[in-house]
């Protein structure tokens, strides 16, 4: 389906403390700044980014706005079922922010998992990557998973670059549209500590991305 | 990397989350003075102050900004300040506000005239950040703080510009409220030209303004109405509040991040023609300005989160204008958590006799039928954390809290109750834990442990401290000095600058006459479980001091010592944890439960690793592993050592 320029792009990042969720959600509003998009409006959590905690945040952007405002970008939440592309660093955080997805979300799946403390302690169980795909199928069959903490780490030899990789990952999707790679690239130079090393992550995950067959 | 120019340009449009938009819009205004303490959701907006005169520092000349021990403290430090002509902003949580009320009570009574005081209040529906969700804005009606509500970041830089405008005009404090959600939301912001803040400024005596007493106090009570009353019929004028007009006969009043879930409930309904008025300034209302939006309408739903405070008063003006509307709202919403744009639209589709859109309801429905399966993921102590250590010889000592109560507090030892640990019994507020423990410990032969962290201590610690001492409470208290406010992001707050000037708990504690203390390090855990177990086999007051730097600091610090070393072409000297034999107890997972052990199988047998990536060496899980299956060894031998800081 072609996006309109006036339609809301909705774009959820799932993934836990310190797999860099809210550097990526700010990297792609700068991007979209680039794009000249008219509107962002996106929902970051902060606090428990240091403490092991499950992190989201809400990526909204609207290419052009109407006139009447009652058709616009207004609030910082996506609403239930309406995200268009789902960016999971983590497997079960899919699981975990489900509700915002729905028959139209394409879902890019980071498979390496990191168990809590509960799972580590045997006191509850984490579900096997089959598992977690097979209940995501029930909202949409548009799901692609990597490992890409694997790739990094056979690349990069870090795991700091996940979030990144994953953007490159999703681009191919189209979900993202009106940024081009070139708006990254630039965002990633202004506001990175490491921009070469990020830039190839970004092309790395785009090369990987453009093996997939997308309908 | 470049600096931030955001808050420098003069001109541009810009990116900027709620919290930043308010700096520049501070900036813009001209502020002098800032002052707070640190909480979620307003902690960052010192950060930004601070990092921007980091990186400008020609500015200081012109603003002063302070991280005050308390709110109480930075209130009146504001108001102090604002009392020599200059413009101050006070951010504050909303449970925050509780602590300044007793300061704010009497200020906004007095007013900040000659200067301009703008608090800016963090409320947090949902308690995304916080012990509770309390609704802070029935202070606004109290302590009659006229109350701004923004939805946008533009609206955050723009408005509270305008707050201090007000305030200047109506010798009034005005607060600037946000919520969570706003606060940390992102959008674009137009920037105007910057204002630099008075250097200087002088207090002028005024007896009957600054002393609310006996006769002041009625006079300056009287005197705060007429401020009121007159702000309020500026209002119309002040382009804060608008209304989208429509035919419909039902209309709806909201403010603030409702209003946006609101209009994108309406647009999901396909309901284009009801008439909306947006709130700005939800305290204080013009009578008229209401009446001319709702004496036309046959209903009015009022879309605002917790407590019922807008229906409240909409209700009351209906009722003195006489008008025949029906007022609705805490009836089909919730009055607790979080509103979304889902909530509004389901709501919104049973009082329009509309059918919700079904995209969303499958998501919900879908959703519900899996998510007891989704296992739990918690904030929790990072690895390495030194008070998770203490947590486990206290654990230890006491044979799982066998016959013990934990009265926990505020700071990262909030989380001691989650499992598996599960190591704290109740939490009140800052410093809650060990007034609760001095009740306690009169009426129950249970052994009663209270633990504080060091800004806690300093925040409103030391005064439950003088009375537990007064008393020879039977109590231990356990005293976290990590050197840090770790929890809101170890600002650079008064807590280091008393550490820079040599100063210690551990002399409070003595000067105050603590009957019993002791310094403890919860890295060498054997050693402090010995002495929690002869602490609570002691009568009266103990103290027990954990003196070890916060882990997620020590580790950063340490990370740094190693790549300068490196960078010269040097080795250092790295010790490794592993382990091998594991007899798989849990006496690591699930006592110390450490984040950077996790439960692997290998060649088909379970057993426990250790995350290189995560571990910050401490050396904790290889003291304490019953079994001797975790083994230490040392890389690098010749190479430099590199222990932790001290």
């Amino acid at each position: 389906m072609k996006v309109k320029e006036t339609d809301i792009v909705n774009i959820v990042i799932a993934g836990t403390a310190g797999q860099g969720v809210i550097t990526l959600k700010r990297l792609i509003e700068f991007a979209a700044q680039k794009s000249g998009v008219e509107r962002v409006f996106g929902s970051e959590m902060h606090g428990l980014a240091q403490r092991e905690g499950a992190i989201t945040s809400h990526t909204r952007y609207q290419k052009k706005i109407f006139k009447d405002e009652r058709r616009n970008l207004q609030s910082p939440l996506i609403c239930y079922g309406d995200a268009d592309i789902f960016i999971c660093l983590e497997p079960v955080e899919a699981l975990r922010r489900g509700i915002f997805a729905s028959q139209k979300t394409t879902f890019v799946l980071n498979e390496h998992d990191i168990p809590g403390v509960m799972i580590t302690a045997d006191l509850e169980a984490y579900p096997p990557l089959d598992k977690i795909v097979e209940i995501l199928k029930e909202y949409s069959n548009d799901i692609h998973t990597i490992n890409a903490t694997k790739i990094c780490l056979n690349n990069f030899n870090s795991n700091l670059m996940v979030n990144i990789f994953m953007l490159g990952y999703a681009i191919p999707t189209g979900k993202l549209p009106f940024i081009n790679v070139e708006h990254y690239e630039e965002v990633i130079k202004e506001w990175l500590r490491d921009p070469d090393i990020n830039i190839k992550a970004l092309h790395l995950g785009i090369e990987e991305g453009n093996k997939v067959n997308y309908i | 990397m470049k600096s931030d120019s955001r808050f420098i340009d003069e001109t541009g449009k810009v990116l900027m989350l709620g919290n930043e938009a308010l700096v520049r819009g501070c900036l813009e205004a001209g502020v002098s003075y800032v002052s707070q303490y640190p909480g979620t959701p307003t902690s960052d907006i010192g950060e930004y102050f601070h990092q921007v005169l980091t990186e400008n520092p020609d500015l200081k000349d012109y603003l002063v900004h302070q991280w005050a021990v308390n709110e109480a403290v930075a209130t009146s430090s504001c108001a102090g300040a604002a009392w020599t002509g200059v413009r101050t902003f006070n951010p504050m949580k909303h449970v925050g506000l509780n602590v300044a009320s007793d300061a704010l009570s009497v200020i906004a009574l007095n007013g900040p005239n000659p200067g301009a005081m703008v608090i800016g209040v963090g409320s947090d529906p949902g308690s995304l950040g916080s012990h509770q969700e309390q609704n802070e804005r029935f202070y606004a009606w109290m302590l009659h703080l006229p109350t701004i509500e923004p939805h946008t970041p533009q609206e955050c830089k723009d408005w509270v510009k305008l707050a201090f405008d007000l305030s200047e005009k109506y010798d009034l404090v005005i607060n600037l409220r946000t919520s969570t959600r706003n606060a940390h939301s992102r959008g674009f912001v137009e920037l105007e030209p910057l204002k630099k803040g008075k250097e200087k400024g002088e207090f002028i005596r005024n007896i009957p303004k600054f002393n609310s007493l006996p006769p002041h106090a009625i006079n300056n009570h009287v005197r705060l109405y007429e401020r009121i009353e007159r702000l309020r019929e500026a209002i119309p004028d002040l382009g804060l509040n608008k209304i989208y007009p429509g035919n419909n006969k039902i209309g709806i009043i909201t403010s603030g991040v409702p209003f946006g879930y609101t209009m994108e409930a309406l647009h999901q309904l396909e309901l284009y023609n009801v008439p909306i008025l947006k709130l700005g300034m939800i305290y204080p209302l013009n009578y008229q300005e209401i009446t001319n939006f709702i004496q036309d309408l046959e209903k009015i739903i009022i879309i605002e989160e917790l407590e019922p405070f807008l229906e409240i008063k909409i209700s009351e003006i209906a009722q003195i204008k006489k008008l025949n509307v029906e007022i609705i709202g805490s009836k089909y919403f919730p009055k607790f958590n979080e509103f979304s744009t889902g909530l509004v639209a389901t709501t919104l589709a049973k009082i329009f006799h509309k059918k919700p859109n079904e995209q969303m309801i499958k998501a919900i429905d879908y959703f519900n039928s899996y998510k007891e399966m989704i296992p739990s993921r918690f904030p929790t102590f990072c690895a390495g954390c030194p008070e998770r250590a203490t947590l486990y010889s206290i654990l230890k000592a006491t044979n799982q809290l066998e016959n013990t109560v934990v009265c926990g507090d505020i700071g990262c030892y909030v989380m001691s109750f989650f499992p598996p640990q599960q190591c704290s019994d109740l939490i009140i507020c800052m410093s809650g834990g060990l007034s609760a423990a001095i009740g306690m410990s009169t009426k129950t032969d249970q052994k009663v442990l209270a633990m504080i962290g060091d800004s806690t201590f300093f925040h409103t610690g030391l005064s439950p401290l003088a009375e537990a001492i007064g008393y020879d409470s039977n109590i231990l208290l356990i005293i976290f000095d990590n050197e840090w406010t770790a929890m809101t992001g170890h600002q650079n707050d008064v807590l280091r600058y008393l550490i820079n000037k040599d100063f210690s708990i551990e002399k409070v504690c003595r000067a105050l006459g603590v009957p019993w203390l002791r310094v403890e390090d919860s890295y060498n855990p054997k050693k402090l479980t010995k002495s929690i177990e002869e602490a609570l086999n002691a009568k009266g007051l103990k103290v027990i001091i954990i003196k070890r730097e916060c882990g997620l600091q020590a580790h950063r610090y340490r990370m740094q010592q190693i790549r300068s070393i490196e960078s010269q072409g040097e080795k250092a000297q790295e010790e490794l944890f592993h382990i091998t034999g594991c007899q798989m107890c849990h006496e690591c997972s699930r006592i110390l439960s450490c984040p950077a052990i996790r439960r692997v199988e290998i060649d088909g047998y379970e057993t426990m690793q250790i995350d290189d990536d995560r571990c910050i060496r401490c050396g904790v899980c290889y003291q304490i592993c019953p079994n001797g299956a975790i083994h230490k060894s040392t890389l690098n031998l010749l190479g430099e050592e590199v222990p932790f800081r001290h």
